[in-house]
């Protein structure tokens, strides 16, 4: 099943908007990360952070078509999410080597980072096969 | 008519491909990895929303 890129991008924004909220409520209950920001300033980055996160996601979604091996949305979408945020994550290990200072690697933090790259998979999954069923 | 639409329908799928790398770049430089010396200023923007995600920061 391949999606196009307009129902990638429409869907990525919204689910990454509700991944961004998710986020911050999860990690308010886990407390892993201590919050600096005030609530109003962590909501705003939060949503915006999590709307361009879910764009590329869709967007590598409609990109990725044939080359993404499942079929079924929800492995789709989760194999996506997961894949991206290992990429990042990869990119800011090679940061960390090259300034240590600078970028801090903590495990449990990227445990939860790994955690929440499924979730928005699995939110994108829900809301592209909602999407799917209103065409249908 | 016809024409105008579709023609209309390519732009916006044109534009697509580029909103996904826009995203990518800034996914990148500024939410992930908070490069201040590419954009002074990012670093605190998305702070602890960059903890939270997992990816490494000070």
């Amino acid at each position: 099943m391949s999606i196009n890129w307009k129902s990638g991008i429409t869907a990525g924004v919204l689910a990454g908007v509700i991944w961004g909220w998710l986020s911050m409520g999860l990690n308010s209950i886990t407390g892993v990360v201590e919050f600096e920001g005030s609530f109003a300033h962590n909501f705003m980055s939060f949503t915006f952070g999590g709307a361009v996160f879910g764009i590329l996601v869709g967007g590598l979604m409609a990109i990725g078509g044939s080359l993404i091996p499942f079929r079924n949305v929800l492995a789709r979408a989760v194999f996506t999410s997961t894949l991206m945020w290992l990429v990042i994550r990869f990119g800011g290990t090679i940061l960390s080597v090259m300034k240590p200072t600078r970028y801090n690697v903590l495990t449990p933090e990227t445990m939860q980072g790994l955690f929440l790259a499924i979730v928005l998979g699995g939110v994108l999954a829900m809301l592209l096969k909602k999407n799917m069923k209103e065409a249908d | 008519m016809e024409r105008v639409l579709e023609r209309s329908g390519g732009i916006f799928n044109a534009l697509y491909p580029a909103v996904v790398v826009a995203a990518l770049a800034f996914t990148m430089i500024v939410i992930a990895y908070g490069m201040e010396s590419v954009a002074p200023g990012v670093h605190d923007a998305f702070h602890d929303f960059r903890h939270v995600i997992g990816m490494p920061c000070h």
